[in-house]
């Protein structure tokens, strides 16, 4: 074969495949590290001759085992589960109403309610979750998974209504008037025409939402006290953290078991949540 | 069969006279509407409920044998007990958080300067406390533990900071064991040209904070007066015991120790690099646990770690630790079940127990206690019959106050020491900053960081 056919066939991979690498392996490191790390039995693990990089002397799943026989592992990756699924879907939903309030609806004051919801976004967790202490209680949910669908959508609303209102500006105005002169009101010009149109940006909100329910501690800490009540972040770090003795090959064993739900929607959607992210960013 | 139990209804249903029938139902329904207007259950349904939150203790046995004890009492008692447990640096958040909605646990693990941060959530528990050390043989200098003169607390247990080395580094070395901080410097020189040096954390932990007010007291300084106050860091002993750290740092430390965490010190250890430490045996039984082997070698780690006290300095040996105190918040609803339990806790067999199921890492505050036969049963653990002489809390030899609790959160006393150590300020200096830090805690102008 000729050397110019050899360069043609190997091109796409030099030109595209070879520079995205780099990226790829940082990416993908940690994940990596953290399956080989939750493989790995504790005199491998603490023994500095080893390579921390591969498995010298088999793998093992004793980690995996501890997770499921000492703690109640299944039990917070259910609770979890809920309380993200939950909360994604009240924070997208009035995410979205509230977006397209300030997207499209002309009301004094629009503009400022629009920053307002902004600035509610910066007040960081750390600050609202001793007065919020006090609402879960007057609201009688303290110690119960309500407390937590009540209060994470204090920071997924503002996030979502921010994110879709920048998405819904990018849609024309025109689609949902021509709607409304063949006869729908504007709920139905919303769900049967906005709705649709608006799904990339919808499902990059839901992802967002999911991922920051998903991972939250701080509240989940605060207002959770019962083991079997426990969200992944708080209950792995609660019985594998003991004082100064950590439990590395169980926690990155968990680690490892509670990133794959959002590495699952996350392949699923990647389509969806780049067109999403980046609608806004161009002007239409 | 079905048409006879039928008839038999029929029957009993005539024997219900009218009369008595509308007098069933009157006491019935006036029943319910007083059930449901007073908001309770009637007396016989209600269940007792009290809760207690620790810390994830590092060994799980002692949370396990709480939560027996728990059960036991709870049955007794006709109470449902819970026992809670957090990681122990996201207790404080969680207790904030109580204090603030007023609703949470009964009973609550305390750090040294909880009780005067929290002293009028707190319930005046003396009557307990003096009953139990009235049976136990007292409390160990109980007046540590007044809370402007009132217990607000009660003593739980310690967790102490022995020196932790590697026997047999130390042959190598051809020394004895460390017993001053000249001695650890002298054994650690030669240890780390061996590829061993010693972990000292002047990082933002606990070991860091411990460590170091060690090293402080035993060269004759302190960083506030015996009234809580004044501050006397800026003195001649300071300087003396950083222009040491300076040297200890330089020959027998790596400088990895600047960015420890509490677990870095354990690690180094258990994986063979560290040949001391200044930590609770933690390290030693997490290492015969995970049952780690000498880097290299087929024999295990933990044969070679043996404990013995804190160093001293050319002043005295004086120590500080993790001081684990237990108290009931006025909110709670059932302030006599807590005490009543506490009580239970307390006594002799359960307190025997739960010592035990620690493996003696819990040190009981109660004179009685501190003869537990677990210290007697391994060598490695014979620091532990002294250690509680040496060691006094972290604002010693001022109270436990939330102005030292806040020196400690704010880790003060690292940051000065890393400030010199690392040459980024002068000794002069970092003792000049560290004092207007502490000065600022006390006047109440420094906040906690979240």
């Amino acid at each position: 074969m000729s050397s110019p056919g050899v360069l043609r066939r190997w091109r796409p991979f030099l030109t595209g495949h070879l520079p995205v690498l780099p990226f790829v392996v940082f990416a993908l490191f940690p994940f990596y590290h953290m399956v080989v790390t939750s493989l790995k039995s504790d005199a491998e693990l603490y023994n500095p001759l080893k390579v921390p990089l591969w498995i010298e002397e088999g793998p093992t799943l004793a980690h995996y085992g501890l997770l499921a026989q000492e703690t109640l592992f299944p039990r917070w990756y259910l609770n979890t589960l809920a309380v993200s699924g939950l909360t994604t879907a009240l924070s997208v939903a009035i995410g979205l109403l509230a977006a397209y309030a300030l997207a499209r609806l002309r009301f004094r004051g629009v503009i400022a309610f629009g920053v307002a919801i902004f600035i509610t976004y910066l007040v960081p967790p750390t600050l609202l979750f001793l007065p919020l202490a006090i609402v879960v209680n007057q609201l009688g949910l303290s110690d119960s998974l309500w407390s937590l669908v009540v209060t994470y959508p204090t920071f997924l609303v503002p996030f979502n209504s921010w994110l879709l209102m920048g998405y819904l500006r990018t849609i024309p105005k025109e689609l949902e008037e021509c709607a409304m002169i063949d006869g729908c009101n504007r709920v139905q010009a919303l769900l049967r025409i906005i709705l649709p149109v608006a799904m990339p940006g919808i499902i990059c909100a839901l992802l967002f939402s999911f991922t920051f329910s998903w991972g939250e501690f701080l509240y989940s800490l605060v207002f959770i006290s019962s083991a079997e009540r426990r969200t992944l972040a708080v209950g792995v770090v609660s019985d594998l953290i003991r004082g100064d003795v950590f439990y590395w090959g169980s926690l990155m064993a968990g680690a490892v078991l509670a990133s794959l739900p959002i590495v699952v929607v996350y392949v699923l959607f990647m389509d969806y949540y780049v067109k999403g992210l980046t609608a806004g960013s161009v002007k239409g | 069969m079905v048409r006879a139990t039928m008839k038999n209804q029929r029957r009993e249903g005539r024997g219900l006279s009218r009369r008595r029938f509308i007098a069933t139902a009157a006491a019935g329904t006036a029943g319910l509407a007083g059930i449901l207007a007073s908001g309770r259950a009637p007396v016989l349904a209600q269940t007792r409920e009290l809760k207690l939150l620790t810390w994830s203790h590092f060994v799980p046995a002692s949370d396990r044998e709480l939560k027996r004890q728990a059960e036991e009492w709870g049955q007794q008692a006709r109470t449902k007990v819970t026992i809670d447990t957090a990681p122990h640096l996201q207790l404080p958040a969680k207790k904030a958080a109580e204090a603030t909605a007023q609703a949470g646990h009964d009973i609550i693990l305390l750090y040294s300067g909880d009780p005067d941060l929290y002293l009028d959530h707190l319930v005046d528990v003396s009557d307990v406390a003096q009953e139990i050390g009235g049976k136990l043989g007292g409390w160990y200098n109980a007046e540590d533990f007044l809370f402007r003169g009132t217990w607000k607390a009660l003593p739980w247990y310690l967790i102490t900071w022995p020196i932790a080395y590697r026997t047999d580094v130390l042959e190598k070395v051809g020394e004895k064991a460390p017993d001053s901080w000249e001695d650890l410097y002298r054994v650690g020189k030669k240890a780390k040209a061996i590829g061993h040096p010693i972990g000292i954390a002047i990082s933002h932990c606990d070991d860091a904070n411990f460590q170091l007010r060690c090293l402080m007291w035993g060269y004759g300084a302190s960083y506030v007066a015996k009234d809580g106050k004044a501050v006397t860091l800026n003195s001649p002993q300071t300087a003396e015991t950083i222009e040491f750290m300076k040297r200890f740092f330089k020959d027998a430390q790596d400088p990895e120790v600047l960015s420890w965490d509490d677990s870095h010190n354990n690690r180094c250890l258990e994986g063979g690099k560290c040949f001391a430490i200044v930590n609770p045996s933690s390290a030693y039984e997490s290492a015969k646990d995970k049952k780690i082997k000498i880097p290299g070698t087929e024999r295990l780690i933990h044969e070679v770690i043996d404990h013995t006290l804190p160093p001293r300095g050319p002043v005295r040996r004086a120590t500080t630790g993790q001081y684990n105190l237990l108290g009931i918040w006025k909110f709670s609803k059932n302030v006599d079940a807590a005490k009543e339990f506490l009580r239970f806790h307390y006594a002799e067999a359960q307190q025997d127990r739960f010592i035990a199921e620690s493996r003696g890492y819990n040190m009981p505050f109660l004179q009685k206690m501190s003869n537990h036969p677990i210290w007697g049963t391994n060598p490695k653990y014979a620091f532990a019959k002294e250690i509680m002489r040496y060691t006094h809390p972290p604002g010693w030899p001022g109270p436990m106050t939330d102005a030292s609790q806040l020196v400690m959160d704010l880790y003060i006393i690292p940051d000065m020491f890393a400030f010199a150590v690392t040459g980024r300020m002068s000794t002069k200096d970092a003792i000049a900053w560290a004092e207007k830090e502490i000065a600022e805690v006390h006047a109440g102008r420094k906040r906690r960081k979240t």
